[in-house]
């Protein structure tokens, strides 16, 4: 599996987290580039679907990265982000999905580095997990 | 009973408090029942009430805009009828509830292979009295088909215990038997959205067509709409032709939802719905 290279979806909130992944970008901070970024308004916007969607389409993982809480530029986005996904993350984990393939963060606009890190960590975690078979009928 | 109901159901009609009411007849077989829309005092003959009176008529309430409304409710259904307003589907002036005690409805897929018997949500179950409500009709007081002490989620349970590749192998089989004809979706009170997800072409959402992929996201996604709103009235696993265990994805949820919120759907219509409230200090530990 060492030249598995996962595809990974990342859905970042437009006020923190995207500003983060920037800012490792314009620090010139080296993480792998396995990660897609998709820029949502609020990690609030994010709706269970479009993680599914992710995962019955190939993407091997999928990120939902936002404002730590208390800092939502909407004031209470991230709240409502993180009391549906801590349903969704435990549903996904019930009929099999590997939990790794579903990860949430936060990640603040001076978090650039944490940034990085998360993302290391997240290919690794991905790689070891394997290619998801949920989106690929030959598997069925 | 009988009688009692059809009296209420009358005098409804009558004074104009409603102008259906949703109830269950005798249907063709002589046997089971079947929903009955009465409009006239006279339809109110054929009322039918016992075990067999399976239905939710909760989710027809959609089917009569602007008409007042009376519904005989078993206690799940009322539950549900709560969800409904808790998310202003309906206005509680609009609806009057005949509230049924129930002792639990037959399980007409066992009861056909000869095995009579109370349909596994029955065992569960929270309260004969249902509530809201704003007549009782009482039972005959025979012992109930509740299991006291039995763990509800005792197969829940099992199956969390399994390991992840088994619980895929597993759910991957369920679903694959899954012909996609949304029944669960049309008996359910709770899916009410004029244009459901999975009928979208613009965007679309998951594969229309029966495969792995599209099965599973539509699976998991009519679970995940029922997060906090499922009262366990069980219409979905009762009307799916394939006969995929939907009440052990709903049971989850609403284990999970129980632990990590402490919140029952269907329990107080002035309550905020799950996902539309949220507590400052909800677990945050599966989060980097």
């Amino acid at each position: 599996m060492s030249d598995f290279e996962p595809k990974i979806a990342a859905f970042l909130c437009n006020w923190c987290s995207y500003a983060g992944a920037d800012l490792a970008g314009t620090s010139r901070m080296e993480y792998p580039a396995n990660v897609k970024i998709i820029r949502v308004p609020c990690s609030g916007r994010m709706n269970p679907l479009f993680v599914l969607k992710c995962l019955a389409n190939g993407s091997d993982g999928v990120l939902i990265s936002g404002c730590h809480i208390g800092d939502c530029h909407y004031s209470e986005g991230n709240y409502h982000a993180r009391r549906r996904f801590a349903v969704l993350k435990r549903f996904l984990e019930y009929i099999g999905i590997d939990p790794r393939r579903f990860q949430m963060s936060w990640v603040s606009a001076s978090e650039g580095d944490k940034w990085a890190e998360l993302i290391d960590e997240l290919v690794d975690e991905i790689k070891e997990a394997g290619p998801n078979r949920m989106g690929n009928d030959k598997y069925a | 009973m009988l009688k009692e109901l059809k009296d209420i159901s009358k005098e409804l009609l009558r004074t104009g408090r409603a102008s259906v009411i949703l109830a269950c007849r005798r249907s063709s077989d002589g046997v089971s029942a079947m929903p009955h829309f009465i409009f006239k005092e006279e339809d109110t003959d054929a009322m039918v009430l016992d075990s067999y009176c399976v239905y939710n008529l909760s989710g027809y309430i959609k089917d009569f805009p602007g008409r007042k409304i009376g519904i005989v409710a078993k206690p799940c259904d009322a539950r549900s009828i709560t969800v409904l307003l808790q998310e202003n589907q309906l206005r509680r002036e609009d609806v009057s509830i005949i509230g049924i005690e129930c002792r639990g409805v037959i399980d007409e897929k066992r009861s056909r292979s000869s095995d009579m018997g109370f349909a596994e949500k029955c065992r569960d179950c929270k309260s004969s009295t249902p509530s809201p409500r704003d007549y009782l009709i009482k039972g005959d007081g025979k012992t109930d088909k509740k299991d006291e002490g039995r763990d509800e989620y005792v197969s829940i349970r099992k199956s969390e215990a399994k390991s992840p590749a088994e619980r895929f192998k597993l759910w991957q089989g369920e679903f694959s038997r899954c012909i996609r004809c949304y029944a669960c979706r049309q008996v359910c009170p709770m899916c009410y959205c004029p244009k459901c997800v999975a009928d979208q072409a613009h965007p679309s959402w998951f594969s229309r067509a029966t495969g792995v992929s599209g099965n599973m996201a539509w699976n998991v996604t009519r679970a995940i709409h029922m997060a906090g709103r499922c009262t366990s009235c069980g219409e979905c696993e009762r009307a799916c032709p394939a006969g995929i265990p939907l009440m052990e994805l709903n049971k989850k949820i609403e284990k999970d939802v129980k632990e990590l919120f402490g919140y029952e759907a269907g329990e107080d219509a002035e309550q905020k719905p799950l996902f539309s409230s949220f507590d400052k200090n909800d677990p945050d530990d599966f989060i980097k």
